[in-house]
């Protein structure tokens, strides 16, 4: 027997996750087989090819926004994971401190320059390999120390002195002051061997952030301190996270099952964000319609859904009575709005990429353990 | 049961604790450890035996200056 083919309406109905008042309903995906009796829903490559769609609403470098339309919320979700932990960048791992006379103590000084995200050029980044650290239980050979091909060596040196040509009422420290404040825009890169080639000019390891304060002094204090930058992920520490913010929602899904007609349409429009709800006269041959429940309001102010993508179903509109029963929320299932916020090192069009690398990666190497399972 | 009696252990024949005797003798070689002043954070050179007071505004509190050896950390 031919599988059943359900109605694309009926495709359009499953693909809604329904938004009430008090309940969210309808929440698993169905499209597996086995769920509809006599439906194949098996997976295919070519019908997920067909259905696959990707649009870019923003991208900036730092920031970029896209829908995936039409994947499974697992793969849209490990994209999402793989986003923020498993793309490796470039932080300061080491920190070793000649002098530190500022208030701030070392090992706080220490987790704050680990923080601070760093860019320089991808093709060197990308060029250094990870940076093997010293076991724990001392068992098995010790692996090679820094090289320039894994650690990147930077130095913050700085220190606080009188201002001699500061005006007598001066309060503001910075004046008063030199190095009063410690910027990120302090710490100096000291290339290594071939590190001199890959970074260079415009490629240069530095902070993304030239601004950052780091610490504060008073005249006497002095901070002399070099630091050893290493790659790696954003599972061992969030300071080796690629992204700022990784996350994506379902688009919004307004249905007017009834209609909203003059200062009820005004207020429903005011339950939603800017330019969501729009306001359309009714047309005469609407009004003509019978049944339609337009009749006799021809000329009049009817809510339409404009955009729903700009929504962020509040359910605002489900808490008035005049609405009850002619709106219905929704969010649709297969429909993944994307925000991918860079802290700097990548472009975020780019990162995105790289997390369906590490997935097809991720993918072969399963692929490869199941195949070593029958041998 | 016969435990031998502790013994006090000595410094190039002079008793451990320290009489004003003992210390005279030495402070002469002892180098000089540099301290901060609490009061004025001059730099305060004393050796073994000096009066603790720094020698600029008389402040009877001295700190220890920070180490010169490298220290090392992990930023996390």
């Amino acid at each position: 027997m031919a599988p059943l083919v359900p109605s694309q309406e009926e495709l359009q109905r499953r693909r809604i996750i329904g938004i009430n008042a008090e309940t969210v309903t309808n929440i698993p995906s169905t499209d597996f087989p086995g769920h509809w009796p006599g439906e194949s829903h098996a997976w295919a490559l070519d019908q997920f090819k067909d259905n696959f769609k990707v649009e870019y609403h923003r991208n900036d470098p730092y920031e970029a926004s896209f829908s995936l339309i039409g994947l499974d919320a697992a793969v849209a979700n490990a994209f999402r994971r793989i986003l923020m932990a498993e793309i490796p960048t470039l932080a300061i791992e080491y920190v070793f401190i000649q002098n530190n006379t500022s208030v701030i103590q070392d090992e706080v000084l220490a987790s704050r320059l680990g923080l601070i995200p760093l860019k320089g050029s991808v093709e060197g980044i990308n060029w250094m390999h990870w940076f093997r650290k010293p076991s724990e239980d001392d068992d098995g050979p010790a692996p090679p120390g820094p090289s320039d091909f894994n650690t990147v060596v930077m130095h913050l040196v700085a220190e606080c002195t009188k201002n001699p040509a500061a005006a007598a009422d001066e309060t503001d420290p910075r004046k008063l002051y030199h190095n009063a404040h410690v910027y990120a825009k302090d710490i100096t890169f000291s290339p290594v061997g071939r590190q001199e080639q890959y970074f260079s000019g415009e490629g240069t390891i530095q902070p993304v952030n030239p601004d950052i304060l780091i610490a504060k002094m008073r005249p006497g204090q002095k901070i002399d301190l070099e630091m050893h930058c290493i790659k790696g992920i954003g599972a061992d520490h969030a300071k080796f996270s690629p992204v700022a913010t990784a996350s994506y929602r379902l688009m919004p899904d307004i249905k007017i099952e009834r209609p909203i007609i003059g200062n009820d349409a005004k207020k429903f429009a005011k339950c939603f964000p800017k330019g969501v709800i729009a306001l359309e006269p009714v047309t005469a041959e609407e009004a003509g319609r019978k049944g339609s429940g337009y009749e006799g309001h021809a000329g009049e102010q009817k809510a339409v859904v404009r955009d729903a993508f700009n929504d962020t179903v509040s359910r605002e509109c489900l808490r008035h009575e005049e609405f009850q029963g002619k709106v219905k929320l929704g969010r649709i299932r297969d429909h993944f709005i994307f925000n991918v916020e860079s802290t700097g090192q990548f472009e975020s069009d780019v990162l995105f990429l790289e997390a369906v690398k590490v997935l097809k990666l991720k993918c072969a190497r399963w692929k490869r353990g199941l195949t070593d399972l029958m041998a | 049961m016969s435990r031998e009696a502790y013994q006090v252990p000595s410094m190039g024949g002079q008793s451990g604790f320290g009489n004003e005797g003992g210390f005279s003798s030495m402070a002469v070689d002892s180098p000089s450890v540099v301290y901060l002043c609490g009061e004025c954070s001059a730099r305060v050179p004393l050796k073994r035996g000096d009066q603790i007071r720094c020698k600029d505004c008389g402040h009877r509190v001295l700190y220890k200056e920070r180490t010169k050896r490298m220290v090392q950390f992990e930023a996390r």
